[in-house]
C-alpha cells in the first residue's frame, strides 16, 4: 500500500511538471515571442551573459584544443586548401588589372550592388547554439546598439541569417541553413525565382519551385529575391548552383545549393539595419 | 531536499549550463555537440530516483530553453520526461557499477534526443530527418563517457536527499 503511495506522489509531480511545460510551450507559441515567457528568457539570457562572456574567454582554449582534435581531418584539409589558395592567389595577382575589371562589368551585368546603400552595424560571434538541431549563432550586438529583429545579417561572402531574437546587449541569427529557414531568392542569370530551405549544417539546400523549362548552369549565383514579403532586402548573395536536374514527371526542378558562406568559420559579420515590410 | 542540497543543485545546474553553453558548443563531431544538461536529467533519475529526475530535468530543461530560439518548455517537457523515465528503471537497482550507468546514460540520452524531435516536430519544427541518426549515436557515445563523472557530480549535489530506492515504502 505504501509503494503505490509512494508512486502516486512520484506521478503526481510528474504530471505537474508535464503540465507547467505544456503551459510554457502553449504561452510561447500564443505571445508569437514577445510576452512576459520572452521577458523572462531575455532577462535570463542578459543576466547570464557577463558569466557566460567570462567563462567563454576561460573556457576557449579547452574549447580550440578538443575542437582542434575532433576536427583534426578537416584541419590537415584547411591547411591544404589554404596552401592552395595562396599558390592560386599568386598567379592571380599577376592577373589582376583584368579580372578587377572583369568582376566590375560581371557586377554591372547581374546587378549585384549587395545593398550599398544600408547602414550596418559591426558584430561579433560571441557563441554557437547549445543544440544540436537549431542553427543560431548569438552576437554581442543587442538593442542598445539599435539591432532589431528580422535583420538581414552578413558577411562579405553573402547571406548569414536573420536576426530572431534581441536583448539589450546580444542577439541571436537564425542562420539561413537551419531547417526552418525558408527564404525567396532569383536565380541570377534566368532570373526565375524560387524559394530556399536550410537543410542543416553539412547538406546542401534545396531550391524549389524552379520550372523546369528553366535553364540553370552549375556555378550560377542565387541573390535574395527581395519578394518574400519584405523579409530580405533585394541582391543579397546567398549561394551558387551545386547541381540541377529535372526529376521524370516533376513540375519544378531540383536544384541544390551550396552557401557562399562558410559557417564553420564565422567570426565578424554585418547586420544591415533593414526593417522588414510587413505583411498586408 | 536538504538545505545542503537546496545549495548544491543549482550549483551544478549553473556549472552545467555554462559548460553546455561554452565549451561543448565549440566541441562538436560531425557539427553534433555532447548534450550536457540532459545528462544531468539522466543523472538525476540514476542517482535519485524518478521523483528528483523529474524535477532536475525539469529544471535543467527549462534552463537550456532561455539559450534556445525553439518553443520555450519544449526541453522541459522531455528532460522531465526522461528523467522521470530514469529514476522508474532505476528503482531497485542499489549500487549500479559504471558500465551499467554509462549504458543507462547511453539509452537515457537517445531516448532524450528521438523524444525532444519528435516532440519538436509536433509543434511544427522539422527535427525528425536523416541527421537525427548521427547526432542521437554521437550524443549517447559523447554522454556515455562523460557519465561517470556527471553521475557523480549529481549525487553529490544531491548527497542528504535520500534516493528513493533506498528508502522504498518505509518513507512515506
Amino acid at each position: 500500500m505504501a509503494v503505490y503511495r509512494r508512486s502516486g506522489r512520484h506521478r503526481f509531480v510528474l504530471v505537474l511538471l508535464v503540465l507547467t511545460s505544456i503551459t510554457a510551450i502553449t504561452l510561447d507559441f500564443r505571445d508569437g515571442g514577445e510576452g512576459a515567457l520572452e521577458t523572462l528568457r531575455t532577462g535570463g539570457r542578459e543576466a547570464f551573459a557577463p558569466i557566460q562572456g567570462a567563462a567563454e574567454g576561460l573556457f576557449s582554449p579547452v574549447g580550440n584544443f578538443f575542437g582542434g582534435v575532433f576536427r583534426y581531418r578537416q584541419v590537415q584539409d584547411d591547411n591544404a586548401r589554404l596552401r592552395a589558395e595562396v599558390d592560386q592567389a599568386r598567379q592571380e595577382s599577376v592577373r589582376a588589372v583584368d579580372a578587377e575589371r572583369e568582376r566590375e562589368l560581371l557586377t554591372r551585368l547581374a546587378n549585384l550592388d549587395f545593398v550599398p546603400d544600408l547602414r550596418d552595424i559591426p558584430a561579433r560571434v560571441v557563441a554557437n547554439a547549445p543544440s544540436n538541431f537549431q542553427r543560431t549563432v548569438t552576437l554581442d550586438r543587442g538593442s542598445k546598439a539599435d539591432v532589431a529583429v528580422g535583420m538581414p545579417v552578413v558577411t562579405n561572402a553573402g547571406l548569414v541569417g536573420r536576426v530572431v531574437d534581441v536583448s539589450e546587449q546580444r542577439s541571436t541569427v537564425l542562420l539561413v541553413t537551419d531547417p526552418s529557414s525558408r527564404i525567396g531568392v532569383r536565380l541570377v542569370g534566368s532570373r526565375d525565382i524560387g524559394a530556399l530551405t536550410g537543410a542543416g549544417p553539412r547538406d546542401l539546400m534545396p531550391l524549389d519551385l524552379i520550372n523546369i523549362d528553366t535553364t540553370v548552369s552549375e556555378g550560377e549565383a542565387v541573390v535574395s529575391s527581395g519578394l518574400d514579403q519584405g523579409i530580405l532586402p533585394a541582391q543579397i548573395p546567398v549561394g551558387k548552383v551545386r547541381s540541377a536536374r529535372v526529376p521524370e514527371g516533376a513540375l519544378a526542378q531540383e536544384v541544390l545549393i551550396e552557401p557562399f558562406v562558410d559557417f564553420r568559420r564565422l567570426e565578424l559579420v554585418r547586420i544591415l539595419v533593414w526593417t522588414p515590410t510587413p505583411a498586408p | 531536499m536538504t538545505s545542503s542540497s537546496r545549495f548544491r543543485v543549482p550549483l551544478v545546474l549553473i556549472t552545467c549550463l555554462l559548460l553546455h553553453t561554452t565549451v561543448l558548443a565549440d566541441i562538436r563531431i560531425r557539427d553534433v555537440m555532447p548534450d550536457l544538461m540532459l545528462l544531468v536529467a539522466v543523472a538525476a533519475g540514476i542517482t535519485g530516483g524518478p521523483d528528483r529526475g523529474a524535477r532536475i530535468g525539469f529544471a535543467s530543461g527549462m534552463a537550456l530553453d532561455l539559450f534556445l530560439s525553439g518553443p520555450l518548455g519544449l526541453s522541459a517537457l522531455v528532460f522531465t520526461l526522461v528523467g522521470y523515465g530514469m529514476g522508474a528503471a532505476h528503482t531497485g537497482v542499489l549500487r549500479p557499477s559504471w558500465y551499467l550507468r554509462s549504458l543507462a546514460a547511453m539509452l537515457g540520452s537517445a531516448a532524450g534526443v528521438v523524444l525532444y524531435a519528435i516532440a519538436g516536430t509536433m509543434l511544427g519544427e522539422p527535427l525528425v530527418s536523416l541527421r537525427l541518426v548521427p547526432v542521437v549515436v554521437i550524443v549517447a557515445l559523447a554522454n556515455a563517457v562523460m557519465a561517470p563523472v556527471v553521475v557523480r557530480v549529481v549525487g553529490w549535489s544531491l548527497a542528504g536527499d535520500v534516493p528513493d530506492r533506498l528508502t522504498g515504502s518505509i518513507r512515506v
